[in-house]
């Protein structure tokens, strides 16, 4: 148990209204999200470490599969133990249940999308950064670089508008309503007229067609079922404004 | 074992009218009885169930094209393609982050029949840091098959269709931005060979184009990262065949001999620019536009638009290298899409004789070289003479200065000034050697006549050669005079203002 | 049907397995509590012990979700009767504000539901999540309080396992079916 661990704090987000890839319906532009909490940094292996040692049924021994598949935490040097040199680097390999156990167990849950989406609008300067094609080039670097090698220790990126770190540029992240993107398979079904009136409008057209960073984690986010895990994706959590 | 979800807003009544498909409908001949022109379509491609064991699909990598199927009857294939994320070279020193199906780009050739039935598994790498699909063009189907694919990192989904229409088709990656996934490499080939198969020939390659878009400069070293901005304004960094620049160049080429057929399946990735692809030295006997089944015959250049495919068959006759381009030619010489077929063999100067006459046409300007670099290497070596300055300035007067100064240097009366006998010149050499470097353009009297032309600035000269040409012309024709030394001219050159570059 | 095989295996050669020795793979490790139609909390195993069809749904729904309850019918009247006497249903709101003890009791009603045989439940916000992520459901709220959703018919094994799922709607889809008969003993 050695090794120093950057420690996550919640930080506070106020509420607000943008517009979000995903809208919530045809012709409603605007998504209004609820002021809330949400940890500065995502969680590292040594932290869900601390939580299996208490939770043990989480073990990736333990775990039965419909809750995760058999890459879930298969990095780890035991079933217990990250091993000194993943301790703070974001966990991965994990699925949305074990995560949503996870907050649970703190208190706390997922984030939604829209409350993902809303704070990792933000650059180091400004709450909604979108449109500045600098920052938007810049965070779109990390998704041309290749997912082999380690991954950085959580915290070591700059915070953004909001005090978060490590929105961008480290990991995929898990959020809550992971059965709500409703996002087709095939991209470029997004606005199909037709599939609109006969299928349903279950598709949701994606908007902000040059905002490729956040369409990436749509189409990420879409791909993966509940119980998958995959080397790049973990997660931080998040709180209603007052505790529960 | 993800299904296919109905999604339905309960509002919907026409839930049941089911999802159009603009692929799927029967065809007005096939309802009304008349035979349909041509194949058939993908009306007459169904022969039927499978029959015997399931076949594995050889997959190749570029340029290699698997083999014939020489089956006679519809089977059921498998094909086992896994996408991987991979670094590599797309220009020397230059590294990128490709994303590809099965490890190159472009991605494995897939060979099938007309008719089979085709079981397509699709494994997204476990390292793989994003979600992928396939959309087949050879498919008939909503999506080609994108929807039935998406597949997360580290997972593998299952898919079958039947190979209705042949043809060569593009296959491609149809996650979103769809368009990045393009542009980081994601396409490939499919060959549906029709069901008596293709003639045979001597050689089949697989080049595929595509154009790339990074934040650095054409070859600017390093790892270059993919540019949104660039892609979405259709300004390629890189257009290149087989996603590198030496792909197919040096020892990478591709090879034949004289007197063969050579078949090539030519696709064209995108994610923008169409192909004008031509074989520079070879005319394509026949090209199928869009791997389909009516062929032009004798075509110089072919376009292949993005995500289209043609096949080109060609005869070689004479041996050398024939470079493959694409025609629009600064994406060939300045963001490299090119390409080597060396063909290998005994000449044949009955049809191409090679270079009978090669002289120099100069309007009979022309002079050895030799005694420029005599003059060179004796100075570099401090025992430079006077009369080898003399000689490699007269070289150099007759390629640079006779033009206007004229051989002798009598120039043109009221035009160029004379330098024979040359008042103005002779009187003071420092200022020659500026005239030479800067040019001249105020009015000047040589000899009593007045001259008003414009001499332009000859500094692409160096500073060797300029000394010994006006040591040509002070010791020539009258003229008696001093050496000029390099490192006057050098000093000149330091110490005045002139427009580089001049012309020449 | 890989699923199906593995299932019917267990249930002829395996003993009968305890409440600590769940299959990896059965939904019932969720340990989730509902509340069916009369207000009473039941757990989502409820039906251990049966095979059971299982769906999502919410009551005000217009069109698509009185169509489940015809698909379920279908499906059910597809089976011989002897083994429909095992079968059972268990039908899950997506909509925990609106559909209460009471609208499912209503639904219930309006629709003849047999409840010796069937179950209608409402849960929490963070149980409908589970419970739909094991059973790759996908569904949002829209702002008009409609629900777009997957509207999803899955049959578990008697042991909470997913055996097969079909999105045919408002016809018995055949091979759940063929499932169906092959694991109800």
């Amino acid at each position: 148990m050695s090794g120093h661990a950057v420690h996550s704090v919640l930080v506070s987000i106020p509420a607000g209204r943008f517009e979000s890839v995903l809208p919530p319906a045809a012709g409603i532009k605007e998504v209004s999200v609820a002021s809330f909490r949400i940890d500065s940094i995502p969680v590292s292996n040594a932290d869900f470490a601390n939580f299996i040692h208490r939770s043990a049924q989480w073990r990736r021994d333990r775990i039965p599969r419909v809750f995760a598949d058999t890459q879930y935490l298969r990095h780890w040097e035991s079933a217990t133990e990250p091993g000194a040199t993943l301790r703070n680097q974001p966990v991965t390999r994990i699925s949305w249940f074990a995560a949503s156990a996870y907050c649970e167990a703190r208190g706390a849950r997922l984030p939604t999308w829209y409350e993902w989406e809303y704070v990792a609008a933000a650059s180091e300067t400004q709450t909604d950064a979108r449109k500045d094609d600098a920052w938007r080039q810049r965070i779109l670097d990390w998704y041309s670089t290749s997912g082999r090698g380690p991954l950085p220790d959580v915290g070591q990126g700059v915070a953004n508008a909001y005090g978060v770190r490590d929105i961008h540029g480290m990991v995929w992240e898990w959020i809550e309503d992971q059965a709500g993107m409703l996002v087709s398979g095939d991209n470029r079904q997004q606005g199909d007229p037709d599939t609109m009136r006969f299928c349903g409008s279950g598709a949701i057209t994606m908007e902000q067609k040059e905002n490729y960073a956040t369409l990436m984690r749509i189409a990420m986010l879409s791909s993966v079922q509940a119980s998958y895990t995959t080397a790049t994706m973990g997660f931080r959590c998040a709180a209603d404004r007052v505790t529960r | 074992m993800r299904t296919h979800h109905l999604l339905c807003v309960c509002v919907v009544a026409a839930l049941l009218a089911g999802c159009t498909n603009d692929r799927g409908s029967p065809t007005v001949a096939a309802t009304t009885g008349k035979a349909p022109a041509g194949t058939g379509g993908s009306h007459a491609g169904d022969f039927g169930p499978p029959q015997g064991e399931p076949v594995h699909a050889v997959l190749t990598s570029p340029p290699n094209v698997p083999p014939p199927t020489n089956r006679k009857a519809p089977a059921k294939v498998i094909v086992d393609l896994e996408v991987i994320e991979v670094d590599k070279e797309i220009a020397e020193g230059v590294q990128y982050t490709f994303w590809t199906f099965g490890g190159t780009v472009p991605g494995s050739f897939i060979r099938v029949r007309q008719g089979d039935t085709v079981e397509f598994h699709l494994k997204n790498h476990p390292d793989s840091k994003m979600p992928h699909n396939i959309d087949l063009h050879g498919v008939t189907g909503p999506g080609g098959g994108a929807a039935s694919s998406f597949t997360a990192p580290g997972h593998q989904t299952q898919f079958t269709f039947k190979a209705l229409n042949q043809g060569l088709y593009v296959y491609h990656c149809a996650t979103a931005p769809v368009g990045m996934h393009v542009a980081n490499g994601m396409y490939g080939l499919i060959l549906i060979e029709p069901p008596e198969g293709l003639t045979p020939v001597d050689h089949e390659f697989y080049v595929m184009q595509g154009d790339f878009y990074t934040v650095g400069k054409y070859r600017e070293k390093g790892h270059a990262v993919f540019d949104m901005q660039k892609a979405i304004d259709e300004n390629a960094t890189y257009v290149l065949f087989n996603g590198a620049e030496s792909s197919l160049t040096g020892p990478k080429a591709l090879k034949a001999s004289v007197n063969q057929k050579v078949r090539m399946y030519v696709g064209n990735g995108g994610p923008n620019l169409i192909s004008n692809f031509h074989v520079i030295g070879e005319i394509f006997d026949k090209v199928q536009y869009e791997g389909g089944t009516h062929a032009q015959e004798n075509v110089q250049t072919t376009l292949i638009p993005a995500g289209g495919a043609a096949t080109v068959e060609f005869h070689t006759e004479v041996p050398g290298n024939y470079v493959l381009v694409d025609h629009a030619i600064f994406r060939a010489f300045n963001k490299g899409a090119l390409a080597i077929l060396e063909v290998g063999g005994d000449a044949r100067t009955d049809i191409y004789s090679g270079k009978q006459v090669d002289e120099t046409y100069l309007s009979d300007k022309v002079a050895s070289t030799e005694a420029v670099s005599i003059a060179a290497q004796a100075n570099a070596a401090g025992t430079l003479t006077k009369e080898q300055q003399i000689a490699a300035g007269a070289a150099l007067f007759k390629g640079t200065c006779s033009t206007c100064h004229q051989d002798a240097g009598q120039g043109i009366a009221n035009v160029f000034p004379p330098l024979a006998k040359s008042d103005f010149l002779m009187a003071d050499m420092k200022r020659a050697v500026g005239i030479v470097l800067n040019g001249l353009t105020r009015p000047i009297t040589v000899n009593g006549a007045n001259y008003d032309s414009i001499m332009p600035p000859m500094s692409q000269l160096t500073d060797d050669e300029i000394a010994n040409i006006l040591t040509y012309v002070a010791n020539s024709w009258g003229n008696s005079g001093a050496v000029v030394t390099k490192k006057q001219v050098t000093e000149a050159r330091a110490t005045t203002k002139r427009p580089e570059g001049a012309a020449h | 049907m890989r699923c199906a095989t593995i299932a019917v295996l267990l249930l002829l050669t395996g003993p009968a397995l305890t409440a600590s020795s769940l299959p990896p793979g059965s939904i019932y490790h969720l340990n989730s509590t509902l509340v069916n139609q009369s207000g009473a909390a039941v757990g989502l195993d409820t039906y251990r012990g049966h095979p059971v069809l299982i769906t999502m749904f919410y009551a005000s729904c217009p069109a698509a979700c009185p169509l489940l309850i015809d698909t379920l019918r279908a499906v059910e009247r597809s089976v011989p009767e002897g083994k429909r006497r095992q079968l059972r249903v268990l039908m899950i709101s997506i909509d925990p504000e609106r559909d209460t003890a009471e609208a499912l009791r209503k639904l219930a009603q309006d629709r003849h539901i047999d409840l010796s045989r069937w179950t209608l439940a409402h849960a929490d916000a963070a149980t409908v999540r589970k419970v739909a992520a094991t059973l790759n459901i996908q569904y949002r709220r829209l702002p008009d309080g409609q629900f777009s959703h997957s509207s999803i018919v899955s049959l578990l094994s008697p042991q909470g396992e997913l055996l097969q799922q079909s999105s045919t709607l408002s016809s018995a889809d055949p091979a759940i079916v063929a499932t169906l008969v092959q694991v109800t003993q």
